[in-house]
């Protein structure tokens, strides 16, 4: 701990004030989860504001700077009240102390209605718009529950981990404040869209999660691509949506409401007890599907997430990997209700369940493939984040297949990998969760030690890279009172809203900014970005703006070639990480499914009831088996892959010697989820999280005795179980993610670390394994044009771009040609008419009385003339 | 008693002369006269018919418009002092600041 983390632990106590919140509802208020579950939604709802204008207002304060860490202290303490509520619903919910019978539907914004007020000869009336139940309510059962724990949980460490990540760079300073509040409404819908009643505000909340996404991954919207990202991550998701709402008005028109306890009340009954057809209700689910894709970044909709990565480490790690991404898994596992037969689910849905399964396989295995050649460490892991999350598709696409069969084989079957891909959400989300945080912490450190090489004593805004005529200039212009525009317009002698060559000169020298030897030539073609050899007003705007504001950034990596996430900048990062490379062993274990630590529970159980549905008969299942047993192996390499670059062998660049860590706010997250990753799998397995999940057991706890015969039964159960299919299976999965894959990333990428430095036990042992096996030479495998189109991503993002210049912009441009032609066209005719017309009314005032008193008399005249004829 | 015809008729003659002397000529004084012509043309006009019909009404109207008529005609010769102070001239042709 360093001497800056005495005054930081004192920040603590405002999170122990937060905890008084839950506790003291807890404990002291009386009342049930149930009443105080919407503080949940409403707590960072109303500190979003709060913080977005204080922000404003203080901003640059010391207090609201050092103390409150521009937002970050009551964003944290907003999360600690929503993860000592959510824990408590949870607690309730589990021990079955709380009535959750009212806890499920628990209206609170009844009120809410989207009827309208109309003006009738009988004054004001309100018209019914026939959605006459949309309100708001809080649904919890299980797979809430997993949801809502990841949720409040990881905002809660990932909120803290941001305030050791954002608040120590520069670059963000003054900016927090923006991205605490954006932070906190993106929790509040997340924590919304997982405890809506109905599908409705299922999907406002999903939006407002949109949202949010977007003006986070846009943190940096000074840089293009940032923005780009930002509006791909955007639209790519609206196509989803778009198909999201379609089929949630097949289901409004089905059931007659969007309400949970409505339409799963009796999902084969539809309105006024009209039997539902299956065909139907299979085109809503298909649409609601796409709509999930779209979210959690699946084949063919996966090509915004990995450019989503352009958003600050912090975002990456909560929106991009732990939670928001999850929304689609989420509203999948919505769908059980509908296909469960058992339960009075729709007969003939299968398919569903096969087109969930397909596309979970083909994202599994593409995404798998394309991590294999990505050298920056947050791509790794976000193909990482696609492959896994369409291993829950996988699942879940294999639950839905069990569950739409009768039988109770089919059934259980069908129910516990329900469950299995809720608990491999679940591990996913903390090992990701986690991994991001410490690529955050890697990034964060390689970029303070580059700085802290080469860029000693200056100040950040990098002067010396900037021309010194340009510092002048600035001087000028702010002793002056100029902006640009003024100071363009001075220099513009013969205003041709163009400067040429030697109007610039002369204006510069004028202003004493040069001299008459300086060279302008170079500078003018700096600046000229069209070519035509002046410079026009947006020309300078531009250049100027890339200085003062560009320069500066561009010191974050861009400026002197230097990238702080690029694996091929790190190397042997074990000896000087400790914390941070154990919590990404841990975290890669994880993924990688390593027996007894975390997502190895989960995923033998995906993949074995993929295989399993396969041998129960359906043939259309061998593609997703195969491509997720397949995955199981590349998952291995590639994980091992980013892990071997990073920390073991010797460093690829000076700046490993000088990384070390620092602060505790990123530390703590990543020791609390490193344990979390590694023990809660087991411990979870053993209550029987897999059945309680997907909804067979009511409540979690043992059910073989003690602690050691349950640990026992879940041994048993993975490595030992009965059907010998699922044995070859699960053996299979074993031997490609632990031996085959680990093993060729460690002849590759393994290696021991330079002479004389060490790293702690705890990674120690895996370093200096992986210098163990003999050298593989891949290089020539490196240049196959395989490996070509995996680094250029198959290829997909180019046939977007392709397909949309041949059909959106082709279009648009139309449309913008109708829009001036035609609609401006007539606004212009009309114009132009009225100001002709009038310069020519105006030719009548000549200026000569005379010609006045003439129209006065002949004005006179044809009204007494026409008054005669009137009165005639 | 003349017939009050003949007075109107007198008063329209009056009326037009007036009329087309403002409209042709170019002198501000000649202009303000043929100004003043067409109103004691009305006045004519008023007394003819007041004297038919034997309202004193008539009468009343016509000594106030004289006297009315006498203080524009003062406004309007010292606005053209001023004009020809500033521009030297009382040409109606040559005063068109209002143009367009």
């Amino acid at each position: 701990m360093m001497s800056e983390s005495k005054n930081e632990s004192q920040l603590l106590l405002f999170i122990l004030a937060a905890l008084m919140v839950p506790l003291g509802l807890a404990f002291g208020g009386g009342g049930h989860a149930t009443d105080w579950s919407f503080i949940i939604i409403a707590a960072p709802l109303v500190a979003f504001p709060l913080i977005l204008i204080a922000g404003q207002v203080w901003n640059g304060h010391p207090l609201w700077k050092n103390t409150l860490k521009e937002g970050g202290i009551p964003a944290l303490m907003t999360m600690t009240i929503t993860l000592g509520v959510g824990l408590w619903v949870i607690v309730d919910y589990i021990g079955g102390t709380a009535h959750f019978e009212s806890l499920t539907v628990n209206h609170i914004l009844s009120w809410i209605s989207f009827d309208v007020m109309a003006h009738t000869a009988n004054g004001w009336i309100i018209v019914p718009m026939g959605f006459t139940d949309i309100t708001f309510g809080i649904w919890v059962d299980q797979t809430t529950l997993m949801l809502l724990f990841v949720a409040t949980f990881l905002t809660f460490l990932i909120c803290w981990f941001a305030i050791g990540y954002m608040t120590t760079d520069e670059i963000n300073e003054n900016r927090n404040h923006r991205f605490f509040a954006e932070y906190l409404l993106f929790t509040a819908g997340m924590f919304g869209m997982v405890l809506a009643d109905n599908f409705l505000w299922l999907f406002i909340f999903w939006e407002i999660m949109g949202l949010c996404s977007y003006l986070l991954i846009g943190f940096y919207y000074w840089k293009p691509s940032a923005a780009s990202a930002a509006k791909k991550a955007f639209m790519t998701t609206r196509v989803g949506d778009v198909f999201l709402m379609v089929g949630l008005l097949i289901l409004y028109r089905i059931y007659g409401s969007l309400n949970f306890a409505v339409v799963f009340d009796d999902p084969s009954t539809g309105l006024n007890g009209a039997v539902v057809d299956a065909g139907l209700l299979g085109w809503a689910l298909v649409m609601l599907f796409i709509g999930a894709v779209g979210k959690s970044a699946q084949f063919p909709l996966h090509v915004w997430l990995p450019d989503a990565m352009e958003g600050p480490t912090p975002v990456s790690a909560l929106i991009h990997a732990a939670t928001m991404v999850n929304a689609g898994l989420y509203l999948v596992a919505r769908m059980v209700p509908f296909v469960d037969v058992a339960n009075g689910g729709v007969h003939g849905l299968e398919d569903i369940g096969l087109l969930v399964a397909w596309v979970g396989g083909i994202t599994a295995f593409m995404a798998a493939g394309i991590a294999f050649v990505q050298n920056d460490i947050k791509k790794v892991l976000a193909y990482s984040t696609m492959s896994q999350l369409a291993y829950i598709f996988t699942g879940l696409g294999a639950a839905l297949w069990f569950l739409n069969h009768d039988g109770d084989s089919m059934h259980t079957a069908g129910i516990i990998v329900l469950g299995a891909s809720l608990f491999h959400l679940f591990n996913h989300a903390m090992a990701k969760g986690m991994l991001f945080m410490a690529s955050g912490s890697v990034i964060h450190e390689m970029h303070h030690a580059h700085h802290h090489i080469h860029h000693h004593d200056e100040n950040h805004t990098d002067i010396s890279e900037i021309p010194e005529a340009l510092v002048s200039l600035v001087k000028h212009l702010r002793s002056e009172g100029l902006t640009i525009r003024q100071f363009f317009e001075s220099l513009d002698l013969d205003s041709s809203r163009t400067l040429t060559i030697s109007e610039l000169q002369e204006g510069l020298v004028s202003a004493s900014i040069v001299d008459e030897s300086t060279d302008i030539e170079a500078l003018v073609s700096a600046m000229d970005r069209n070519g035509d050899g002046e410079i026009d007003p947006s020309e300078l705007d531009r250049y100027m703006m890339d200085f003062l504001i560009g320069g500066k950034i561009e010191s974050h990596g861009g400026n002197d070639d230097f990238d702080p996430q690029d694996m091929r900048n790190m190397g042997g990062l074990a000896a000087h990480l400790p914390v941070t490379s154990t919590a990404m062993m841990l975290g890669s274990m994880s993924i990688i499914g390593i027996p007894l630590i975390g997502g190895f529970w989960s995923k033998e159980g995906i993949v074995g009831h993929t295989w399993e549905a396969f041998l129960h008969g359906e043939p259309l299942m061998f593609g997703p088996a195969l491509l997720v047993l397949l995955t199981a192996g590349m998952t291995g390499f590639y994980m091992s892959r980013m892990w071997f670059m990073t920390f073991a062998g010797a460093p690829k660049s000076e700046v490993v010697d000088h990384v070390h860590e620092s602060t505790p706010w990123i530390k703590t997250p990543l020791v609390t989820l490193s344990l979390v990753t590694a023990f809660t799998g087991l411990i979870l397995t053993m209550f029987g999280t897999v059945k309680f999940l997907g909804g067979k057991y009511d409540h979690l706890s043992f059910h073989h005795g003690g602690v050691f015969e349950e640990f026992v039964y879940a041994l048993k159960h993975a490595f030992l179980p009965e059907d010998p299919n699922l044995m070859a299976v699960g053996y299979a999965t074993i031997l490609l993610s632990f031996i085959v894959g680990p093993w060729f990333a460690m002849r590759i990428h393994g290696g021991s670390l330079k002479e004389g430095s060490s790293a702690i036990p705890l990674v120690g042992w895996l370093v200096k394994l992986s210098s163990r096996p003999s050298k593989l030479d891949v290089s020539a495998m490196a240049e196959s044009s395989l490996a070509k189109a995996l680094e250029e991503r198959l290829y997909i993002d180019y046939f977007y771009e392709e397909l949309i210049r041949r059909t959106v912009i082709p279009f648009s441009a139309l449309s913008a040609c109708f829009d001036r032609k035609v609609i401006d066209g007539i606004v212009k005719l009309i114009e132009k008419g009225s100001q002709v017309s009038s310069q020519r009314i105006r030719l009548l005032t000549t200026g000569s009385a005379r010609d006045y008193i003439l129209y006065a008399a002949v004005g006179a005249l044809s009204i007494v003339f026409l008054l005669m004829g009137v009165s005639s | 008693m003349i017939d009050p015809g003949y007075i109107s008729a007198l008063s329209a003659i009056l009326f037009f002369i007036g009329l087309a002397g403002a409209f042709t000529r170019k002198h501000a004084i000649i202009v303000l006269m043929c100004i003043e012509i067409m109103l004691n043309a009305v006045n004519l006009n008023f007394v003819a018919v007041a004297m038919q019909t034997g309202d004193p009404e008539g009468w009343v109207f016509t000594s106030i418009a004289i006297a009315i008529a006498a203080s524009e005609v003062a406004v309007g010769l010292a606005i053209f002092l001023s004009l020809y102070s500033t521009r030297e001239t009382i040409n109606l042709d040559e005063v068109d600041l209002l143009k367009h």
